[in-house]
């Protein structure tokens, strides 16, 4: 009986299957761990994505706001209001 | 013997049996699994499959964002930015009227045509469109069934009504409907992405797959410059004001390349909110419309005369002492003169010493210069609605026709075509094609498509070019001209008042009290940096060029040269500057001449 069960597990066709079955349990777990990947970093992708649209749009309305708020209509207000004038042609030094 | 023999079962024979069985078993349920697996997979795959999809995927189409538009020193002036619109499922709404009624309240909307468009039946209808945030809050706060959300592009202009009949204005769905926003609509629009998206369990979304790629639209730089912009903006306006006048218009051009650095209107519009505006205010007045330039009309017919080389600067004409006979009509000056040099008709703006000079250099012969100056075709610029102008065909010049041309009656011009006839004088003769747009680039600044500076033709010489406008800075510089208003410290300027009297469509003739007056001219006049034009509709209190637009003229150069930093050429001390502080009196020395044209026979229809 010794005899025969070692036979067994000696046998080429059990070694093989045995390895068969090792590399698909592997190829099973690496293709599971990259499809949590895929999953992981879809998600990842999405958020990074909208993140970027936010931080895009944020920038066009501060974009809006700055030219607002340099508008020469604006501007010509503030300077009024604290006594600025255009300089007169005799006021101006140009220097070479 | 063999009776006694036991019959002993073969245990191998058994165990094989077994195995046949179950191998059998095994077998059958692998072939049932294999014949599932075929239905499910080939015969039902693609319905599964759809079905599955639907599950999982969305299918999404986003807009791209459209390009954004600068003045050339890269500030905003229209770009586009992402908005809330509220829109309903009605087939998901059971009662309409409850719904309605919070969400007209919230969005300011009548009650009862929203009930009926929640009653549509439709499974989508929009209930309001690009909505502020505050309002959106609101209604997403209430939590209605049926009502959703949905990102939309907006196109705001963040500074207003500043250049907004350049620039024009796009309708809701984003699609330019004046101006550059609809003459440039294909490169700015970009092109929108779809494709699908797959969501969990949980309505996120983790990955997508486009079909086509989105590419966002393409950015349009300009010439024009905000601050000139403003300049001439605010200087028209206050022009506009003080004469109590209908509208106005100013431009300034680059001479040297052709190149629009402003384009002010007034009224102005704000194209944020365009609807509340009138029609008529929306155009670029300054190409779509044309009007009969008057006096400013002078440079054009003196520089036929100089180029034709039967006249020089010198050349004398007797100006039959305020009173001509053309034919069955009579032309009139204001102030009578006896004989005038072309340079005096220029500087006193003498309608008779015009025609007589008209009629030495020969209608076809004007007609042929007028036709290089541009009159009576579009001048190609880079924006929709241009006018050609009118310029009859010589052959149907009647004796009259010839004399009133001269004085710039009887033939009309768009604005732009007039201040680009004048860059021509300014260019020492050289026409150059305006434009308003200098690049087209993507969003990462590549340059897409550029425009240079192209020159059309040489009109005149060099030499006419400058005797010219030394004519013309008598009109501006001596105190006797017409145009002394118009005159700048520090810097010589060369120009030319303008009064007309406006058609009457209705009547025929002349409408009686309505004039257009302008001014033209340039500065640095010995080396041009701008050409100015301005051109005031119907002003009331005064209708004289050289009373109402010379001054908006002067305000313009002023504040432009001293903003690109040209510095001033001549020092002009303050006592030996009169006409800065007695202007009025300048002016009632040597107004321009109006037409004036007895109409024995009235010869406009």
């Amino acid at each position: 009986m010794k005899i025969g069960k070692v036979s067994t597990w000696r046998h080429p066709m059990v070694a093989i299957g045995i390895a068969l079955m090792v590399v698909l349990m592997a190829e099973l777990l690496v293709y599971t761990w990259c499809r949590v990947q895929y999953v992981r970093i879809g998600y990842e992708i999405t958020e990074a994505t909208k993140e970027h649209q936010r931080l895009a749009e944020l920038y066009r309305r501060l974009k809006v706001e700055e030219a607002s708020l340099r508008s020469p209509e604006r501007i010509m207000r503030i300077a009024q209001q604290r006594g600025l004038v255009m300089p007169d042609s005799k006021q101006v030094r140009v220097i070479p | 013997m063999r009776i006694g023999r036991s019959k002993k079962p073969n245990p191998l024979k058994w165990v094989r049996f077994r195995i046949i069985i179950v191998g059998a078993v095994l077998g059958v349920c692998f072939a049932l699994v294999v014949a599932r697996a075929f239905q499910l997979q080939v015969v039902e795959g693609r319905q599964l499959q759809s079905k599955a999809e639907d599950r999982y995927t969305k299918a999404f189409c986003n807009t791209s964002k459209r390009g954004t538009i600068y003045d050339r020193n890269h500030t905003e002036l229209a770009l586009s930015l992402d908005v809330e619109s509220i829109c309903a499922d009605p087939t998901k709404i059971s009662s309409p009227k409850q719904i309605a009624r919070p969400l007209a309240r919230a969005l300011n909307l009548k009650q009862a045509s929203l009930s009926k468009k929640l009653r549509s039946g439709r499974s989508f209808v929009y209930v309001k469109r690009q909505v502020n945030p505050a309002k959106v809050s609101a209604v997403r706060a209430l939590k209605l069934d049926g009502i959703g959300f949905r990102t939309e592009s907006r196109r705001f202009y963040p500074l207003k009504s500043l250049a907004a009949q350049v620039i024009g204005f796009c309708g809701t769905d984003g699609n330019g409907l004046e101006g550059l926003e609809f003459r440039y609509d294909a490169y700015l629009k970009g092109r929108e992405s779809s494709g699908t998206i797959i969501k969990d369990a949980l309505g996120r979304s983790f990955a997508g797959e486009s079909s086509s790629e989105g590419k966002p639209g393409y950015n349009l730089i300009l010439n024009l410059d905000k601050n000139i912009q403003y300049i001439a903006e605010e200087a028209l306006s206050e022009g506009v004001r003080k004469s109590r006048a209908r509208s106005g218009i100013a431009l300034v051009i680059v001479p040297s390349t052709g190149a629009i650095l402003a384009v002010a209107h007034v009224p102005r519009f704000n194209p944020n909110a365009f609807g509340q505006y009138e029609r008529w205010l929306w155009r670029n007045r300054a190409l779509t419309d044309s009007f009969e330039p008057g006096s400013t009309f002078k440079i054009l017919l003196v520089a036929a005369a100089l180029e034709s080389g039967m006249c020089t600067p010198d050349s004398e004409f007797y100006c039959e002492e305020g009173a001509y006979r053309v034919g069955r009509n009579v032309v009139h000056d204001t102030h009578p003169h006896e004989t005038l040099s072309l340079r005096d008709i220029v500087k006193y703006s003498s309608n008779i010493g015009a025609a007589k000079v008209g009629k030495k250099v020969g209608p076809a012969y004007l007609h042929h210069k007028l036709e290089e100056f541009g009159l009576g075709e579009k001048s190609g610029i880079d924006c929709p609605g241009e006018t050609p102008g009118s310029l009859l065909p010589v052959g149907s010049w009647t004796e009259i026709d010839a004399a009133t041309i001269c004085f710039g009656q009887g033939v009309s011009l768009s604005a732009l075509q007039l201040g680009v006839a004048v860059s021509t004088v300014a260019n020492g003769g050289l026409m150059m094609k305006p434009y308003l747009v200098q690049k087209i680039a993507d969003i990462q600044g590549h340059t897409i498509k550029s425009f240079e500076p192209t020159l059309l033709r040489r009109v005149i010489s060099r030499e006419n070019a400058r005797r010219l406008t030394r004519m013309m800075m008598r009109t501006v510089e001596e105190e006797d001209g017409t145009g002394v208003k118009a005159a700048v410290r520090g810097y010589h300027v060369a120009g030319k008042t303008g009064t007309a009297q406006k058609a009457d469509p209705a009547a025929g003739g002349y409408a009686a009290g309505k004039y257009v007056a302008s001014f033209v001219g340039f500065a640095p006049a010995e080396n041009p940096e701008i050409v100015v034009l301005v051109a005031i509709d119907e002003p009331q209190e005064e209708h004289y060029g050289g009373v109402v637009s010379a001054p908006v003229f002067r305000r313009i150069v002023r504040e432009t040269l001293r903003y690109l930093k040209v510095p001033p050429e001549v020092v002009t001390p303050e006592h030996a500057d009169p006409h800065f502080n007695s202007p009025q009196k300048d002016i009632r020395r040597g107004p321009e001449e109006p037409l004036r044209v007895s109409n024995e026979e009235p010869k406009m229809g």
